[in-house]
């Protein structure tokens, strides 16, 4: 069965990772919050393994998911 | 110094937070669901208060809608109804209570009879009525109502004849309507029959009732309206309403013979009742009655019902923001968050409304019962922190802050020259982050006019944790706070704040005092000066029940000549700001309406004795003032963001250390410099994002060097994880630094996955 992803971002190769020098990819990373886990999709350095949040994400479906997760 | 977050949401602990007994007890308590006391007084059951409110709207079919729920002959009833409602009526204690009886009668003349739905099945069970009069006409209507097949054995030889018995006093055009009503009925009569034949004819039907009389009944029972030994349906009433509520018993007693049930039992309730509902009447003007005597026109009837005040308990809800936000009364409500508490697994829907009470007990005080609201959240704020379901979130920010006010913050000091002291000065927490002047200008007043020395404690006396629900951390708070005191020879506390002085008091053998006592007692320094305009005085939440304080302070308010202008809420009724109870910081709407209820109370300039009091209200645009900043001549001025807060503490502190005690405290040089935008401190204040953790952040850089770059913007973006919530700050480098031109976080940790 496809894993399922709950977030999909395209870093359209406008993101350089300043350590490496490289410019971010899209890979695969994994959300975790009070014990649950959520794969993602996010722009990855190929080099160092540094996962990039976006700001639209991190204030809206991740804290959303959050806010929902702390009522459980 | 960090907080551990709740381990899981999969943990499935429960604890309830009182037994059902208790919710119960507590539930009763509320009387808003109580039925208003002209319902309560209706033997009938007429929702007289909807009646009344339908007529006052216009709505007379609804209100005939109303009337005719409680009797097939609406013109008879209302004709000589006796109405004990009127008594009743909450505006005779003012004046002269509403005319229902005269509202009634109008309902019967103007309203427009809505036409019910499709005729009912007839039940299998025969009815025979022997007689005439009140209770026999109102008995054939309840039981034709209720579908059963009856025959009425009367004297009478037409229908009109028929109801004319004990019905004199309805006018000629209500026998007129009565008479189409009963003729419209599925009623069978036998006309001209002697009811003394009852003995012979009654083998024909199932159930049985008479007029009163008719048959010699030695156990009548007028509950029942029922002879066992004769298995006759009879009973004795007097007058129009008693004849109109038998003939309602007597045909639930035929409800239950029909069924063969005993007609004793489950009956439900019947007859009037009493009421607990209270109704506050200190708004409501005294009036007269516009109707009576004369029938009265439609309008004349309208006026007079709009005098109806609809009697509803709302004190709670009228008062408190926070119920008027959550549209919920006390009772409905502590069911929700009971269940709430409740829940193992799923959604804990109740928990926001848990957290955005401001625990401020304004409820108990302003509800006729006590009916404590804030108990109820602060409960189970606990249980739910004993059960792992509170989330940390809400109240993090908060309790990190109680952490560095008892931490890195922290200063407490014998006066010098003394080992022990007499006294020692305790703030609060907000006093030193908001007016640190004041602080300062007030532990110098108090050193140099009190003698035996004066110690100062600058830290938090824990209502933070109080207010989250975290007991453990509150206990160890405690320790902290009684070993301090200790230390300094068990000193006599003089609270700066009233929710201190209040926590506090739960310190078992703490001498205690506010610094409005001592104030009031050595008198005003040269320093005070009041307010030039007539002001508010607006009562601390914390001081609620503490008359002395609310006393204290208002004498020295007097005494530096400002002009106070009472307000409703004050005293004991006062509300909270929006600061108590954490609600700042879980339910930013909820605790700007609080703050904007206390401010429509009055438009004058308010003067406050609790610091948060006067930081949240000169946020919302108001001038405010702390009473200590009247005294000592000082002005806190615009009110500082988060971070702000935390940098007064801290600069307060090293002020006096090295004013008073001559220590030095060393300056944490971090090595770079950071500017920061306007637009970036505003939304870090709106993020609840500290200058501490942008430096975090750009340490964690420095030291590792990831950042990303965002060509499209030109921006990097870096990111560390501090306790349990990940920073990113977005920033360009400048000499020696950097910029900082954006910030956010989020509380999920992320992670690189394979596969």
């Amino acid at each position: 069965m496809a894993e399922k992803n709950y977030y999909t971002v395209d870093p359209l190769g406008k993101l350089m990772c300043m350590k490496c020098r490289v410019p971010l990819e899209k890979g695969k990373a994994k959300f975790l919050y009070l014990d649950n886990g959520f794969p993602v999709e996010l722009p990855v350095c190929p080099r160092c393994g540094f996962v990039y949040v976006p700001e639209e994400l991190a204030l809206g479906k991740v804290q959303a998911v959050e806010r929902a997760l702390e009522d459980k | 110094m960090f907080l551990e977050e709740r381990e899981s949401t999969h943990v499935y602990k429960q604890q309830v937070m009182f037994s059902k007994e208790e919710l119960e007890r507590r539930e009763s308590l509320c009387v808003h669901e109580e039925p208003a006391y002209c319902n309560a007084a209706c033997p009938l059951k007429l929702d007289t208060k909807a009646m009344v409110k339908a007529v006052a709207a216009g709505d007379w079919a609804k209100a005939l809608q109303l009337y005719e729920k409680i009797t097939p002959f609406p013109h008879i009833l209302s004709a000589g109804c006796e109405a004990p409602c009127e008594g009743k009526c909450k505006l005779c204690q003012l004046g002269e209570g509403v005319a229902i009886r005269e509202l009634e009668r109008a309902v019967v003349r103007f309203g427009e009879k809505i036409r019910r739905g499709l005729p009912r099945m007839k039940k299998k069970k025969t009815v025979a009525i022997f007689g005439s009069g009140l209770f026999c006409t109102f008995l054939a209507g309840e039981l034709n109502k209720k579908a059963y097949p009856v025959t009425v054995f009367c004297r009478e030889d037409s229908a009109e004849e028929f109801l004319s018995r004990e019905t004199a006093f309805v006018p000629a055009e209500g026998m007129a309507a009565s008479a189409a009503v009963l003729k419209g009925m599925d009623i069978q009569f036998r006309f001209g029959s002697d009811p003394a034949d009852m003995e012979s004819l009654r083998r024909d039907f199932d159930i049985v009732c008479c007029q009163w009389g008719l048959a010699e009944v030695s156990d009548g029972d007028n509950a029942l309206m029922y002879s066992r030994e004769k298995k006759l349906v009879t009973g004795q009433t007097t007058g129009v309403l008693d004849a109109a509520f038998g003939a309602k018993k007597a045909a639930l007693t035929v409800d239950r013979l029909a069924q063969n049930l005993d007609p004793s039992n489950t009956r439900g309730e019947e007859g009037s009742v009493s009421t607990r509902l209270y109704t506050d009447l200190s708004e409501v003007p005294p009036s007269r009655r516009l109707i009576g005597g004369e029938p009265c026109t439609k309008e004349q009837a309208e006026a007079e019902a709009a005098r109806c005040i609809q009697c509803t308990c709302d004190a709670c809800v009228k008062a408190c923001a926070y119920l008027q936000h959550y549209r919920k009364f006390p009772r409905t409500l502590t069911r929700e968050i009971y269940n709430n508490v409740n829940i193992i697994m799923g959604d804990h829907m109740m928990n926001k409304p848990i957290n955005a009470c401001s625990l401020c007990g304004q409820c108990s005080v302003v509800c006729p019962n006590g009916y404590d609201v804030a108990e109820i959240c602060h409960i189970a704020r606990q249980t739910l922190v004993t059960t792992g379901k509170m989330p940390l979130a809400p109240h993090e920010f908060a309790l990190m802050d109680m952490l560095f006010s008892n931490g890195e913050a922290f200063l407490c000091r014998p006066q010098p020259g003394f080992e022990k002291c007499r006294y020692v000065f305790f703030p609060g927490c907000q006093a030193t982050a908001i007016a640190p002047d004041t602080v300062a200008a007030a532990y110098a007043d108090l050193c140099a006019r009190l003698d035996g020395g004066v110690a100062l404690m600058l830290g938090c006396c824990g209502a933070i944790c109080d207010w989250a629900g975290r007991y453990e951390m509150y206990d160890e708070a405690r320790a902290f706070l009684d070993a301090q005191l200790e230390k300094l020879g068990d000193p006599i506390v003089i609270a700066g704040c009233p929710t201190c002085k209040k926590e506090l008091s739960g310190h078992g053998g703490l001498k205690l005092t506010g610094i409005w006592d001592i104030l009031n007692e050595i008198g005003l320094p040269e320093t005070a000066r009041g307010m030039e305009v007539p002001a508010a005085l607006h009562d601390a939440c914390g001081a609620r029940g503490d008359e002395p304080t609310q006393q204290a302070i208002r004498n020295l308010a007097e005494a530096m000549g400002c002009a106070l202008v009472d307000t409703p809420y004050d005293r004991d009724q006062s509300p909270c700001c929006g600061y108590g109870g954490l609600t700042q910081y879980t339910n930013r709407e909820v605790a700007k309406a609080m703050t904007r209820k206390c401010l429509e109370r009055s438009d004058l300039p308010y003067i406050s004795y609790c610091m948060a009091c006067r930081d949240r209200f000169a946020r919302e645009g108001r001038e405010s003032r702390h009473i200590l900043e009247l005294v000592y001549g000082t002005n806190a001025g615009s009110p500082p963001d988060i971070s702000q807060k935390r940098y007064n503490r801290l600069s307060l502190k090293a002020e006096l250390l090295r004013e008073i005690w001559n220590e030095e405290t060393q300056e944490v040089d971090i090595g770079f410099k950071i500017e920061y935008t306007p637009e970036v401190l505003r939304l870090m204040n709106d993020r609840m994002i500290l200058k501490s953790d942008i430096i975090g952040v750009l340490q964690e850089l420095r030291k590792t060097g990831e950042a990303v770059l965002d060509a499209e913007t030109g921006l990097c973006v870096a990111r560390a994880r501090l306790g349990n919530v990940t920073f990113w700050v977005k920033y360009e480098e400048i000499e020696d630094g950097y910029r900082v031109c954006g910030a956010y976080s989020h509380r999920m940790s992320v992670i690189r996955r394979q596969g």
